[in-house]
């Protein structure tokens, strides 16, 4: 066993070794890189913003961890994510950490699996997170909200109940849907781009993290 | 910012502020919700926070309302003796109900998000077995929103400046070619700033799983440590309560 031995003048004292924990819940790079990713959901608004694009991108950050650091690091961001815009934005979004979850998972059974080592499989990722992050903010919306948010998607929704003459719960999943179904792989892809400049020095890094 | 909240240990006003929104929904309606927002609003205004805490609710519930109330107007039951564009008393009534549900949780939150400090509340729920990369994660994500907002802005500075068209007049699908440019260097800077944290995170020998010592506790008197014992107690009682109607519903229903 190696101890550690600090001499001086008078006497000599012998430190017993720190015992490490036996299995840590995040690696150190993951833990560090969380933070920046939540903070990157938000600071991406901007950039949605500056560009008017009719889209969100606020899970960028969360599946950019899933896929680097697995799916449990994905499902923390998500987590932290939502509380996080919840206590700056509005109360209403700490309703949504469960469809947080889903993409943080989802993401990281997608990373897992090497659907980002090509564009086609990140669009297709994209697409299933998309569906799948849809259809839990749909129950959500439909059994706190009546099926209707104060934002574009209500407005869609709205739309959707007239023009197809469905009832308002599925014309909330059909506008859910259309949302992210654009929104997700756009994600996914941006995502990708990422992972493809990002220095090999690092993404080895995560990978024996 | 101070508010008259920061008088109390966090944990209190977050376990009322639970309580209050589970009670919203599990209690009597549409009176146990239009009570919690009466309460949350007045708890507020006491604490000197009611205009922003009425802002955060009304942004929220009244455009819900107002589609809720269009999608009963335009949308008649049919077989229905409801004229189109006239909502019925019972689609104001359902959208009322929903709004005063969403208003009272969202109140009730409100007081918490904006009265109390997060950093505060996180040290209040390390000190009662948060772990410390839970606590980490939250304190260190609130510090860099700021910074990636700046450097967000920064890179869109940047990119224009290179002539870079950004904003209307190029097209959807410009924009969107132009979205990598933007993105790309504000998502790669932050993943490689993580590795410098990592490492430093490593110097400090940071373990995720030690309990923290705190420079300055924050106090938990005995009498705030029962009142969070009673709001528990009184809050099964309401979940039992709806529990027993729902199970009373099935035998009258069989």
């Amino acid at each position: 066993m190696a101890v550690g031995v600090v001499r001086s003048a008078l006497r000599v004292v012998c430190y017993p070794p720190v015992p490490l924990p036996a299995r840590r819940p995040l690696p150190t790079l993951a833990l560090a890189l969380i933070p920046r990713a939540v903070a990157l959901n938000l600071a991406l608004g901007a950039v949605v913003g500056a560009l008017k694009l009719p889209v969100y991108l606020d899970s960028v950050g969360t599946i950019l961890v899933a896929v680097l650091a697995g799916p449990w690091a994905g499902i923390v961001t998500g987590i932290v994510s939502n509380s996080v815009l919840g206590l700056l934005v509005s109360p209403a979004l700490f309703a949504f950490i469960p469809v947080a979850i889903v993409i943080g998972w989802l993401a990281g059974i997608a990373g897992r699996i090497g659907a980002f080592g090509s564009l086609a499989g990140a669009i297709a990722a994209g697409l299933v997170i998309g569906v799948a992050a849809a259809l839990a903010s749909a129950v959500i919306v439909i059994a706190l909200m009546g099926g209707l948010t104060a934002s574009g998607t209500g407005i869609l929704t709205i739309a959707i109940r007239a023009t197809l003459g469905v009832s308002v719960d599925s014309a909330a999943k059909i506008a859910a849907i259309a949302t992210d179904a654009l929104d997700k792989p756009l994600s996914c892809v941006l995502v990708y781009l990422v992972l493809e400049r990002l220095p090999l020095r690092l993404s080895a890094r995560f990978r024996t993290a | 910012m101070t508010s008259a909240l920061d008088r109390w240990n966090p944990l209190t006003p977050l376990a009322a502020a639970v309580a209050m929104v589970l009670a919203a929904f599990a209690g009597p309606q549409p009176y146990a919700p239009a009570l919690v927002l009466a309460l949350a609003l007045l708890v507020a205004f006491a604490s000197d926070i009611g205009l922003e805490v009425t802002a955060l609710t009304m942004l929220v519930v009244l455009p819900t309302f107002a589609l809720l109330v269009l999608l009963d107007a335009a949308f008649p039951e049919a077989g229905s003796a409801q004229r189109q564009w006239i909502p019925s008393r019972a689609g104001v009534l359902d959208a009322l109900a929903i709004s005063l549900r969403l208003g009272a949780a969202i109140a009730a939150l409100g007081v918490i998000v904006t009265g109390v400090a997060p950093r505060r509340l996180t040290r209040a729920l390390a000190a009662r077995g948060l772990p410390a990369w839970a606590a980490y994660l939250v304190i260190a994500s609130l510090e860099a929103v700021p910074d990636a907002r700046r450097r967000a802005q920064d890179v869109i500075d940047a990119q224009r400046c290179r002539g870079v068209a950004v904003g209307k007049g190029t097209g959807v699908r410009g924009r969107l070619r132009v979205l990598p440019a933007l993105a790309g260097p504000l998502i790669v800077g932050l993943v490689t700033e993580s590795e410098e944290r990592a490492l430093a995170l490593d110097a400090r020998a940071f373990d995720p799983r030690a309990a923290r010592t705190t420079l300055a506790p924050i106090a938990d008197p005995e009498a705030e440590q029962w009142a969070r014992r009673v709001i528990w107690l009184a809050l099964a009682a309401v979940i039992a309560w709806r529990l027993w109607q729902f199970a009373q519903s099935l035998t009258i229903a069989t």
